[in-house]
């Protein structure tokens, strides 16, 4: 596969590419800007797990083409980045993946028996994921280590692309999951939740990580909203402090609502909020529960060209 | 010193009947954090470090300083008896670089309260994690003088070094003998660490390198949260700020230097408004300004801002790669 997409950015002219690169002593993969002439870098395997569709959006204003590798969730984040202007599409190049779903390296981690230093490749067989390390094999079912979020991908394959690799998989939307968390009581749910939002240590790192939350000023922490030059001593000193640093499960409670409704229709599913939370909290089980009252309370299809928001406003 | 069975669950339960408050590593889901524990049950040894840092025993994420409404009320120093049991060699001289700031030049009354009654009891390491490498700064996993009590865990007993006089007194309640040399034999091993930080004339490279593109590149990937500080157990950012407008409380929360609003001045004039500058300013702290200032590196090795950073940064890269 790695062949395969190497050829494909050397089939295109463009300034940069968007890919990964194994990070060094670990098999674990990171997102990378490549020039041009730094093809034979570029690395991908079921633990190439981040989006690039933010690194894109951030490098896209110096430059005139970026080609970026990208699997079906992160083509999902592009899409919705494009329909929301803030990328254009024509600047970009897509080598779409078809892809299988990626590894959680936290589950990864638990599970090898080897030092991550001494593994030499990581590799799908089927089912199976095969671990390579100082000429032994570790095996295991890819399903026990793979990205929650994965498990419920409705379409794995991107559905837009320039050049796709692999053969085109189907999907299927699934909110089995979700539908469990329904069935409790709601005090029940209260207490789940409470639970988890108390672990919160409000690093940000769920709102940084995410392609669609992009606003530049956050009610969490608004730089330039109410302070400029000319703004009152007094001013300044009650600037809009919607939710200040205080950390309990109250006020986590607020800024993950408050972060997970601004996703409503637009979140890609492609689990970087997870994936990043230090505290290993469930947080695509909000996002994943808020696509199921888009779709099944407003009939919005993510596959519409029409942003969710801009529809409603349609009436 | 010998003790015949497992010290550290023991000590915890002689703590607590002592009066202590007691923190330990207790295991939540799939990690370890440090707890308030009410029996030795609850306490999880099997770790190779915890998730958090011990720091916000010390300096909590959040405190409230004084009420206000119609009078101002202060909130009492508290001077709980407090114990860390199993907190790492790393973690213990975090906990010494954080005196440094909080105790050194102007004295913050909280911190040294709870410093003053605090009681830590070390707990060997038996194995390098994949990101451990406190050996690059000179701390030794199996031996510690930052704590009060030093544990390492033996077959079926515990080899118990008694770093302070406070340790000692706790020790007393113990029947403890000599060890044999065996114990120290067994006590000796080297861990297989895989990962190192090149610190050869650092201070002279780090001068150099602060106007290097170098920066920019490795910010590239970086998102600007809170991870890397908020776990790290060095870091001691905090704001103040008042919650409430005629009746309310003055709090102290923990501050990342990643976030933009962190040097954000009154004059709306920001210093690091980029995140390669904020980024920078994370090395620059810990690698260059703090040699300077204390004669330390506020880096104590225990890698958890590279095992959690969201998108791959490693600190012992970046501060290895400074040409």
């Amino acid at each position: 596969m790695i062949g395969k997409i190497r050829e494909a950015c050397r089939q295109v002219e463009v300034d940069a590419i968007i890919g990964y690169r194994k990070k060094e002593g670990e098999p674990r993969e990171i997102l990378h800007v490549f020039k041009p002439d730094e093809i034979d870098k570029i690395t991908f395997s079921p633990l190439s797990s981040n989006n690039p569709a933010r690194l894109l959006m951030e490098i896209l204003p110096t430059m005139n083409k970026v080609a970026v590798i990208a699997k079906g969730c992160d083509v999902r984040a592009i899409r919705e980045l494009v329909k929301e202007n803030k990328i254009d599409r024509n600047k970009i190049y897509i080598i779409g993946v078809s892809c299988d779903g990626v590894v959680d390296y936290r589950k990864f981690r638990r599970a090898v028996q080897f030092r991550l230093n001494e593994i030499e490749s990581v590799e799908l067989d089927g089912e199976d994921l095969i671990v390579k390390a100082n000429g032994k094999e570790q095996r295991f079912k890819f399903a026990d280590v793979m990205s929650e979020v994965c498990k419920h991908c409705p379409n794995p394959t991107p559905k837009d692309y320039d050049v796709l690799i692999g053969e085109p998989k189907e999907g299927k939307e699934d909110f089995s999951d979700i539908e469990e968390i329904e069935k409790m009581s709601a005090e029940e749910r209260w207490n789940y939740w409470m639970d988890i939002f108390s672990k919160c240590i409000r690093c940000h790192a769920c709102r940084q990580v995410c392609p669609v939350c992009y606003c530049e000023e956050c009610l969490v922490d608004p730089v330039n909203l109410a302070i400029s030059p000319m703004t009152p001593a007094e001013e300044k000193a009650s600037y809009p402090r919607v939710l200040g640093k205080t950390v309990n499960s109250s006020d986590n409670l607020i800024y993950h609502l408050v972060r997970v409704l601004h996703h409503a229709g637009r979140c890609a599913r492609c689990g970087e909020c997870e994936r990043a939370c230090p505290m290993e909290l469930p947080l695509t089980k909000l996002e994943r529960k808020l696509w199921k009252v888009v779709q099944e309370e407003f009939g919005y299809s993510p596959d519409e060209d029409i942003p969710f928001l801009s529809k409603l406003d349609m009436g | 010193m010998i003790y015949e069975g497992d010290f550290l669950k023991n000590v915890i339960d002689k703590l607590i009947e002592e009066g202590f408050t007691v923190y330990a590593p207790v295991k939540v889901g799939d990690y370890h954090v440090f707890k308030r524990v009410s029996k030795s049950e609850e306490a999880d040894f099997n770790y190779i470090n915890t998730k958090l840092s011990p720091k916000e025993i010390i300096l909590p994420e959040n405190e409230i300083l004084i009420k206000y409404g119609e009078w101002i009320e202060e909130v009492p120093i508290s001077n709980e008896k407090t114990a860390v049991v199993g907190i790492r060699a790393c973690d213990a001289r975090a906990l010494k670089l954080m005196d440094r700031v909080f105790l050194e030049d102007i004295v913050d009354p909280y911190y040294k309260a709870r410093r003053d009654n605090l009681l830590l009891i070390g707990y060997a390491c038996d194995k390098a994690g994949d990101y451990c490498f406190c050996q690059s700064f000179g701390i030794n996993p199996r031996g510690s003088c930052d704590v009060d009590i030093f544990v390492t865990k033996l077959d079926g007993k515990s080899f118990v070094d008694l770093v302070s006089e406070k340790g000692k007194e706790i020790a007393q309640k113990f029947e403890l003998k000599e060890p044999v040399d065996e114990d120290v034999k067994a006590k000796e091993k080297d861990l297989d660490f895989v990962k190192s930080v090149n610190t050869e004339k650092l201070i002279n490279r780090m001068k150099e390198a602060f106007e290097s593109e170098y920066w920019k590149e490795v910010a590239r990937n970086c998102i600007s949260c809170g991870t890397c500080t908020y776990l790290c157990p060095t870091c001691y950012c905090f704001d103040i700020y008042d919650e409430g407008e005629h009746k309310g409380v003055r709090l102290r929360a923990w501050d990342s230097c990643q976030f933009p609003l962190h040097t954000l001045e009154s004059s709306s004039h920001n210093p690091r408004p980029e995140k390669w500058q904020r980024l920078r300013n994370r090395f620059y702290d810990k690698f260059y300004a703090m040699v300077i200032r204390k004669g330390e590196i506020y880096c104590v090795g225990c890698g958890r801002c590279i095992e959690s950073c969201p998108v791959g940064i490693d600190i012992a890269e970046v501060i290895t790669g400074v040409k």
